[in-house]
Formats: C-alpha cells, structure tokens, sequence
C-alpha cells in the first residue's frame, strides 16, 4: 500500500515537477533583476554626483556663497522647524483627542498641502502676503515676507507642518486615553496628564517628526523660491545656490551645493532610522 | 456612602438606562453581568470619564455628576493595568503621591506599607513591561490604593489572570479590603468572583440593574429568569401550583414538586444542581422531594462531575467524582434524586 502511494506522489511530481520548477526560478529571477536595474540606476545617479561634487567640493566650500548657503539653509530649516513643533504639537493632540466639530473639514485642509506641488502653495502665500490687506498691514508692522529671509521659514513652516502633525498626530493616536484618565484620577489636570505622561510615550514619534520635518525643511525649493525669491547672497539656502549656480552654468558651485544636501539627507536618514529603530522596549528576555 | 440616581448614558453601542445604586461606606459591591450589559460604562460615569445624559452622581455627600475626574477621590484600576510605560513600578505606584507633593518620608513609608501589603516589595526598581500580569495587576492596585481614596473602582480586574492565580489574588483582594476598608465596587461577569468577594451584589443586563442584594439572597433566590441562569441555578422549569392533599406543590410535566412558597398559579421553579442529592434506594428524611430519575449523561467537570437525569423533567445534578466511583454511577441506571422542599426557589 505504502509503496503504491509513494509512485503516486512522484508520478504527481514528475508531471507537474519540471516546468514548476524552472517556473518559480524564472519568477524570481525576473523580480530580482527588476530589483538590481532599479538599485543600479539610483546609486549611479547618487554616486555620480557625490563623486563629481566631492571632487570640487574642497575648493567651493571655502567660497563665501557657498559658506552662507549652508548657514542660512541651517538656520532657516532650524527655526522653521522649532515654530512647527510649537504649533503642530498643541494641533496634532488637539485634533487626536478632542472632539472638535468640523474636525474632519479641519484635517482635510491641514493635509491639502502635502499633495500641493510646492509651487503651488508658494503661489498661495505669496498672494496672501503681498495682495492682501492682511499682508500689507504685517508689512507696515515690520513683518516682511515677500523676497526676505522670513519667506523662506514662511515656506518652510507652511510645507512640514502638515507633516509633522501626521506624525503626531498617529504618535498619540498609539497611546491609550486610558493612560491619562488613569493618571487624572491620581490628581493630574488635563495639561498635566499629557505633559507628565503623554509626551514622554510620545518622545519617539516627535522625534522623528522633527528629523522629516527639518530634513524637508532643507531641501524646500519650490515654495521658498516663490515666496522669497532667489537672491544670492540674500535668500539663498543650499537649494536655491544649486539653481542660481546651474543656471549659470556654474557647475561646481552646483555640484558643491548638491553634495551638500546629499551629505544632509545621509545623516537625517542615519539619525531616523537610529531613532526608529529605538522603538524595542526593555522586554522579560532582555 | 455612592448614591447614582436615575443615571442614564449612551456610549455608542454600549448604554445604560436609569441605573440608581446605593453604596455603603466600606461595603465591597460587586456588579455581576455579561459582557455588554453595561457594567464599565457604570464605573466610567461614576470616576468621571463620562459624563451621564441623565441623572446624578452622589459620593461622600457631593454631587459630583459634572465633576472632573482630578476632583474626586477616586482609585481606578483597569482589566489591562495601564500602568505608565515611561515609569519604572516605584514611579508608577507614587505617582499620586508626587502629585500632591507629600514629604519624602511619608511617601517612602506609604510605599512600605502597600508594597508589602501587595507583596510587590522586590519589583520596585524593574521596568513594567518585565512584570507578569499578575504582578502588574498588584502595581495597578498598590497605585490606586496609596492615593487613599473614598472609592476605590476595579474594572473585571481579575479576568485576565489564570485561575489559579485568580483564587489566589480573591483572597487577597478580601484580606487588602479588611484592612483599607475603602468603599469598593468590583465589576466582574464571574459569579464565583461575586460570590466569594461581595458583601452585596447588582446584577446587570442590557443597561439595565436587574436586582441587588447580598450573595446569599441572589444566588439562593434570584428574582428573575436571567439572574437564576446567570448565577448558574440550572434547573428552570415552568409549572403550576397545585393542591394535593399533602400541601401545596408545583406541577412541573409529570412531576409534583414540594416548595415553600407564597406564590400561586403559573410560576417558574428553580434548583440548584449542587443541592440535589443521589440515592439508590428510598430512605426517610427531611427531604420532601424525591424522584424516580434515570441518568441519561455523565460529564466530568474536573473535581465534580455533572449527572444529566431524566425524571419526567430533564434535571443536572453536581456530584464529587469520588460519590460517582464509589456508587458506580453510570447512563442508564435507575436512581433517586433526592431534594428539600427550601432548595426549590419560585418566582
């Protein structure tokens, strides 16, 4: 009896063996070379360009335009983001916890700029600030954005904050209410709560909303060149040096300005995935 | 002293309606009722997580319906804990205390005294999510407990422990309420928990409070068909009194039952499975009721084991596995179900 159903299942095999075989192999192999053509093309682009921009980077990087893009870059995308979290903070738990009416309207309009081509919102802002009564009365005060350093935290500030609330916002979705009714019934008010107990949970996802809204920050073009214009020497971060140089077919400056940003998004990228990757709690095996 | 009247709420799927409870200072109340009955949204309405649609919430004296959570004095304790991740078990369990910026000292001689109570002394320094659930389960209690509440409210706080930790934790939840003497209110859908631990008890269905009263008064003589199958009486009938020469009984198919009752007409008759004893042979006693019955199944329930008999009316009897091997009990056999007239609960 056994014997006979050992033919059986080899029979079986053999019928349907060989070509199920060399049929999985084929599958996979064309996924995998779909997979090298793709890894191909993006590292030659990116080696490329580090390879190309480290070349005459040591020269350029001494030159005064390229030394103040990265400051301001720096201290625009540094600021910007700092204004963000002051903001998006207070919204993002807000919005999560609350029950506020028209909540859903709300978030639809906050996330609208992250499908807006950056052009786009530039556009928007640059209409509220300069052809608006609204913009003319902050400009009197002293408050200038259009074609000034401002434009450009404006900008920044407009395109990460629907970011960052993202993130918070799914940050404290993860942490239970139960939490903070838990420590309210122990004495806490509603501020306390969240400040003793509901953002130190939270501390990883702010932390990571800080290093994509910065590292978006720095690269922001579209927007920023809208609403600040592309001055050198005078709004010009990292990404507006590249442009300006590219246009005037100044390559290396624009190699340099790339490599930089390159070297950026590296390290934000080293630093997210470190923060991320934090998230294993002390367990009973450990 | 808890007073909810008249207290209604609607909670998406979940609702109460027109609950009024009344709990005695130090008394351990325990709402006993199926999952959804309402039981949660209760405790939720009472510690102020919600507020009623309807009604007043009463502690101490206070109308503390529109009062915030922070305000009431209360001690919570969840199914799952909810100890605060970002703290070690010291933290979490002073947490109250801190909050009130009580000296030093005091808080360290408040620990002592709960920590041991809890015997939790030897996890204070360990991080929460290396404690087992029992053992978190002592954290939630010493956290809620240290803040010396008025009331102190343990939602189905034994549910998630396995039974023998269960038995255990019971007995400590009894010996912890003698000494603290909080005003408790368990909610649970165990009937053994109820009974072991209540000095009264509300049974819950569908939002609605069905019947309070002490153990011994709803388990020996619920006053309703739900709270009579809940509480585990499994033998329901529906009969009629009747009278016979002998007295009054209850005609249940075939069957003349003996009851002590007041009731006339169509009732419905309940008896426990455990106060029904099995006999071969006749014999004089108290016992006013005995049947003809033949056993039509036996299932072994662990210590016990339940006999299915038939006597005109289906009845299940609980038996001790050993009475079964001594008196060779088997399917098919011809017995006597034996029962006083005071184990026949009418309503």
């Amino acid at each position: 009896m056994r014997h006979n159903k050992n033919l059986m299942i080899n029979k079986r095999r053999k019928v349907h063996g060989y070509s199920g075989i060399i049929g999985n192999n084929f599958f996979q192999a064309i996924l995998i070379f779909i997979v090298m053509i793709l890894f191909v093309f993006f590292l030659a682009a990116l080696a490329n360009v580090v390879w190309k921009g480290l070349a005459s980077l040591s020269e350029s990087i001494a030159s005064q335009e390229i030394q103040f893009a990265v400051r301001l870059s720096i201290l625009t995308s540094i600021t910007s983001m700092l204004i963000c979290l002051a903001f998006a903070l207070p919204a993002a738990y807000a919005l999560e916890r609350f029950n506020i009416p028209g909540r859903k309207f709300i978030n639809v309009i906050l996330n609208i700029p992250l499908s807006l081509p950056p052009l786009v919102s530039g556009v928007a802002l640059l209409l509220l600030f300069a052809a608006t009564p609204f913009g003319s009365a902050l400009a009197e005060h002293g408050l200038k954005f259009v074609f000034s350093v401002n434009g450009i935290i404006l900008a920044q500030f407009f395109i990460i904050t629907p970011y960052m609330i993202r993130v918070l916002k799914a940050s404290f979705a993860d942490i239970d209410p139960r939490l903070e009714f838990v420590a309210r019934t122990l004495g806490c008010s509603q501020w306390q709560a969240f400040y003793k107990i509901t953002l130190p949970i939270a501390k990883n996802g702010i932390i990571a909303g800080l290093v994509i809204s910065w590292s978006r920050a720095i690269g922001e073009f579209g927007c920023a060149l809208m609403v600040a214009g592309a001055t050198r020497m005078v709004t010009e971060t990292l990404p507006v040096a590249l442009y300006l140089n590219m246009s005037i077919g100044n390559l290396e400056m624009a190699m340099a300005s790339a490599t930089c940003l390159i070297v950026i998004s590296i390290i934000s990228l080293f630093i997210f995935e470190m923060v991320g990757g934090s998230r294993s709690r002390a367990s009973r095996i450990n | 002293m808890i007073n909810l009247k008249n207290v209604s709420r609607q909670l998406g799927d979940f609702s109460i309606k027109n609950i009024s409870l009344s709990v005695d200072d130090n008394e351990y109340f325990v709402i006993l009722g199926p999952t959804g009955a309402g039981k949660t949204v209760v405790l939720e309405i009472l510690s102020g997580m919600y507020k009623p649609d309807k009604g007043e919430v009463w502690i101490n004296g206070r109308n503390v319906t529109f009062e915030c959570p922070e305000r009431r004095k209360i001690g919570f304790v969840y199914q799952d804990y909810m100890l605060f991740p970002n703290l070690d078990v010291r933290e979490n369990i002073v947490f109250g205390l801190k909050l009130k910026k009580i000296h030093p000292k005091t808080i360290d001689q408040k620990l002592e005294k709960f920590t041991s109570m809890l015997n939790i002394e030897g996890l204070l320094n360990r991080h929460i999510s290396t404690l087992s659930g029992g053992e978190q389960q002592r954290v939630a209690l010493a956290r809620a407990l240290i803040a010396e509440p008025e009331v102190l409210l343990l939602d189905e706080p034994l549910s998630a422990l396995d039974p023998r930790s269960k038995e255990l934790f019971q007995q400590e939840l009894k010996s912890i309420h003698k000494q603290v003497k909080t005003t408790t209110i368990h909610i649970t859908h165990d009937f053994n928990e109820a009974f072991v631990l209540a000095d009264r008890i509300g049974v819950m269905r569908c939002g609605e409070l069905l019947e309070v009263g002490t153990p011994h008064e709803v388990f020996q003589k619920p006053n309703s068909h739900f709270v009579a199958e809940f509480v585990g009486m499994e033998n329901i009938y529906d009969g009629e009194i009747v009278d016979d020469i002998k007295g009054s009984c209850v005609r249940v198919g075939k069957a003349c039952i003996r009851a002590v009752t007041g009731l006339r007409g169509r009732v419905r008759v309940a008896i426990r499975p455990e106060d029904i004893i099995i006999t071969r042979e006749r014999f004089a006693s108290s016992a006013r009721n005995m049947l003809d019955a033949r056993i039509v199944k036996v299932m072994p329930q662990g210590a016990f084991v339940k006999l299915i008999l038939d006597a005109g009316i289906t009845m299940a009897v609980l038996v001790t596995k050993q009475a079964v091997e001594e008196m060779d009990l088997g399917v098919g056999q011809s017995v006597l179900a034996v029962f006083k007239a005071s184990a026949v609960h009418i309503f």
